[in-house]
């Protein structure tokens, strides 16, 4: 019997051929086009801002002095060895080189003769291209940042690709601690099995210590010994003197020893994962039962129909463990601030920043902000994404389209809020700056008006793309940019009308103005689905 | 009938293909066309000489082990729930057969282990003579799949897809090309070719998928679960009787449904499932003669899923 065996070139091909299709879709999709244009001319126009705001090119000496006076060099070393022992952790219970597997894989390919390594090897390529064009598009975008801080173009796109490469690396240790759990866990099921993590964690964080990282040589041990050569190297912060090539070499040595090595270990029984955490989807987890209990939501005595939706979601959402933890990250981050701010522990001391760039602590300040805020905001973003195929069931419910636009944006105020609280007070605790508090209270209408922008993005994703659960792109990327130039200008509506009782009527309209714009926004694109 | 040698490429197939088809294929075929224009009817006697010149290309044998599939003692969990119990099933070449039963009862299981998609707790899944587990490239081979929710890659077009699976399952251009058309104008895709997989109705996109599998040449093992799903009647027609002839020519055909019409005018033998488990097979002959009391598939699924309800 003849086998077949084709060659990965031509699933690279395939995987180049959908990603040129994609750039041909959205570039032939107007509203698609538009969120790229707002993301990209966004981040373009806030970077010149700063820009003009601050001179970045005084800052890096100053920053270089700030990080070795305040900084050890095995600091550097060992939190990069951290973020790579997270890798190895969040692997460990991880999908490995299942994760990169998709649906129309397990339709597709996982049925051809193909093997797994080739698929594996195939969907990364496309993975890494596609991440090589955000960041080029990215540096692009923040080109005036660079040039304003005298940092070439190039060195900076070095430096970049070293760090990607350094994630990616990361990413492929964590495969490779999925693979140490599955082979162990056929051997045996003792809960003691699991104590191999902890041994690759330490075993990672002891390459860290200075007796390897203090000589070049030993950068080739682990991906974050090799970044911290070239960082040390390319900034001259701790620098050996032996150039930044060779931690250049070593990164990309690594990359390509773990990306073979990954390839090696994706195995069928990678399959089997992805089938099976596929399934774990749409199961409950135990953990979440737990919590939730034997509430029945259905039994609620309200009749409002807002209210109704607002209970649907918030069970359902329950029987995330996601939600679960963000539950709890809010109780007990909020306990922790509440004590911070109180008590001023010495172990964990304020922000001291230098009286040379005490003029920026403001700024940085409401950029901090509207960050955290923003960061807090992607729950409403998601809330109408979260319906999946059920939006159009929703659509077609005896509801009126406000009903639904209210349940969704009140249980996603709510939702934001929780998560925002802690936020804030670690943000007045961290960066103590003189009158906080009446710059603090200008998180409540971010608050507002964010939670209303993610809810407009998160309807239109049925109108630009055919799959309602699938955030595409340039949604998800024009969101943080709208809301940085919404807060930016909000910032500077209040700084303009500091000394003018004007702003008692000028910030309420700009907030529920464009809140209200907003939620229209959200009503026009529910009516337009089809 | 098992062992039929395959014409490939027949004139009939040529003649179906559009000029810039044509075209397309001769140059494949490397044939030189020095003139601004040529005559269709010149071309297609110009392809048709230069491909009986061709040594036929190295294709799947023709022929199938009997059985095509064999599984045996077949079981697989799911934590600790048991979807597939002590499984035994044989498909030979020129047969269909119908895995029927309720929803939950193991037949998607069944077709995901048997494609390598997922792997047995325990068992064997013989395909053509490979073990799934030990030979998956060399059983996959010659396996076509459609899955209960189809589902594509949503930025190809219906002719890059088609033409990627025939480069995966190392299909010669020339075939290709002419099977692509062949099986474009039974499904009636022509106007759907260049349409993106993304923008495609279900039974459009159960097309596709059937044309992704049928470019490669015959014979085939196929593990089609619901493939009448999405299709309309005409659409339904046309693969039953493409099955009906596959089936004649030596293919072997295990087919998963609930539509008892179609499992009963399609199938020569069924294996009736009910929570994991065996619970009839036979043909429909020999299932009515050991279920006296009823008088169709339909009755004799009902009593052997749980009874027949009363009126």
């Amino acid at each position: 019997m003849t086998s077949v065996q084709p060659k990965t070139s031509r699933l690279i091909a395939n995987e180049f051929r959908m990603l040129y299709n994609q750039f041909k879709q959205t570039i032939r999709t107007p509203s698609m086009l538009l969120f790229y244009v707002i993301t990209f001319s966004g981040v373009f126009f806030v970077s010149m801002v700063f820009v003009n705001f601050v001179a970045f090119a005084s800052f890096i000496p100053q920053m270089s002095e700030l990080l070795e006076s305040s900084l050890d060099r095995d600091w550097i070393f060992a939190l990069l060895g951290v973020i790579s022992v997270s890798s190895v952790i969040t692997g460990y219970f991880g999908l490995g080189p299942a994760a990169i597997i998709t649906t129309d894989d397990e339709n597709i390919l996982l049925p051809s003769p193909i093997k797994p390594y080739q698929l594996f090897l195939s969907k990364y390529f496309k993975r890494i291209i596609r991440k090589a064009t955000f960041v080029v598009f990215g540096l692009l975008a923040i080109l005036p940042l660079l040039t304003s801080a005298n940092l070439i173009f190039f060195s900076t796109a070095f430096t970049i690709l070293c760090v990607v490469l350094f994630l990616e690396s990361n990413y492929f240790l964590g495969a490779l601690s999925s693979y140490f759990r599955i082979q162990i866990s056929k051997k045996t099921k003792s809960p003691f099995r699991h104590l191999i993590v902890i041994l690759i964690g330490v075993i990672i964080l002891v390459l860290t210590f200075p007796e390897f990282t203090s000589t070049f040589t030993a950068a080739v041990l682990l991906p974050s010994n090799a970044l911290g050569y070239f960082l040390t190297e390319a900034t001259g912060i701790f620098s050996l003197g032996i150039g930044y090539q060779v931690g250049f070499v070593f990164v990309v040595l690594t990359f390509l020893i773990f990306l073979l090595l990954t390839a090696s270990i994706t195995n069928y029984e990678y399959y089997e994962l992805f089938s099976s955490a596929k399934g774990k989807e749409q199961v409950e987890g135990s953990f979440s039962g737990l919590i939730r209990g034997e509430i029945d939501f259905s039994n609620s005595r309200f009749n409002d129909p807002s209210v109704w939706i607002m209970l649907k979601d918030f069970w359902s959402r329950l029987r995330s463990p996601y939600q679960i933890w963000k539950y709890i990250y809010a109780f007990l981050g909020t306990i922790f601030i509440v004590y911070l701010n109180l008590f001023h522990p010495s172990w964990f001391p304020p922000l001291t920043v230098p009286n040379s760039i005490q003029f920026a602590i403001v700024p940085a300040f409401a950029l901090m902000m509207i960050l955290f805020v923003q960061m807090s905001s992607i729950t409403s973003m998601l809330s109408l994404v979260d319906e999946k195929q059920n939006v159009y069931l929703l659509k077609a419910s005896p509801f009126r389209t406000k009903d639904i636009v209210l349940a969704k944006y009140l249980l996603s105020l709510l939702e934001v809020t929780i998560a925002v609280v802690p936020a804030a007070g670690f943000l007045i605790y961290i960066l103590r700056i003189e009158g906080y508090l009446a710059l603090i209270t200008l998180i409540a209408p971010l608050t507002i008006l964010f939670t209303a922008s993610g809810l407009a993005i998160g309807a239109y994703v049925p109108v630009v793309t055919n799959d309602p659960k699938q955030l595409p792109i340039p949604l998800a990327f024009s969101y943080p940019i709208i809301n940085l130039a919404l807060g930016g200008l909000m910032i500077f509506m209040v700084a303009a009308f500091a000394d003018s009782t004007l702003v008692i009527i000028a910030l309420p309209v700009y907030i529920i103005g464009l809140t209200l714009f907003f939620l229209l926004l959200t009503s026009r694109a529910i009516n337009s689905y089809k | 009938m098992a062992g039929v040698k395959y014409n490939l490429i027949e004139r009939a197939n040529v003649e179906q293909m559009k000029n810039e088809e044509l075209l397309k294929l001769a140059r494949v075929l490397k044939i030189p066309i020095e003139f601004r224009e040529i005559r269709r009817s010149l071309l297609i006697d110009e392809i048709m000489n230069t491909l009986e010149k061709l040594k036929q290309p190295k294709l799947p044998e023709d022929v199938l082990q009997t059985p095509a599939i064999q599984i045996k003692n077949l079981t697989k969990y799911f934590g600790r729930k048991e979807a597939v119990s002590q499984l035994n099933l044989e498909v030979n070449p020129g047969e269909i057969v119908g895995l029927v039963g309720p929803n939950g009862a193991g037949k998607t299981t069944t077709l995901r282990i048997l494609t390598g998609i997922i792997r047995q707790t325990s068992g064997t899944v013989v395909v053509n003579g490979h073990d799934i587990k030990k030979e998956p490239i060399q059983a996959k081979s010659i396996l076509g799949y459609i899955p209960e929710k189809p589902t594509c890659y949503p930025s190809l077009t219906v002719k890059e897809y088609v033409t990627f699976m025939a480069r995966i399952y190392e299909v010669p251009k020339r075939i290709a090309l002419v099977r692509m058309r062949q099986f474009v104008d039974r499904f009636q895709m022509d106007e759907f070719l260049d349409f993106y997989i993304g923008t495609l109705s279900k039974g459009n996109l159960q097309r596709a998928l059937l044309i992704g599998i049928f470019v490669r040449p015959p014979p085939y093992i196929l593990a089609f679960d619901e493939p009448i799903y999405g299709l309309d009647p005409r659409g339904a027609w046309n693969l039953k009787s493409y099955l009906r002839q596959l089936r004649d020519e030596g293919s072997a055909i295990l087919i998963s449904t609930h539509i008892l019409e179609v499992a009963s005018d399609l199938c020569d033998r069924f294996v009736i499932m009910n929570e994991g488990n065996v619970v009839g097979k036979g043909t429909l002959d020999q299932l009515l003669k050991y279920h006296k009391q009823t008088k169709n598939l339909e009755e004799v699924f009902l009593s052997l899923t749980g009874g027949i309800p009363k009126r």
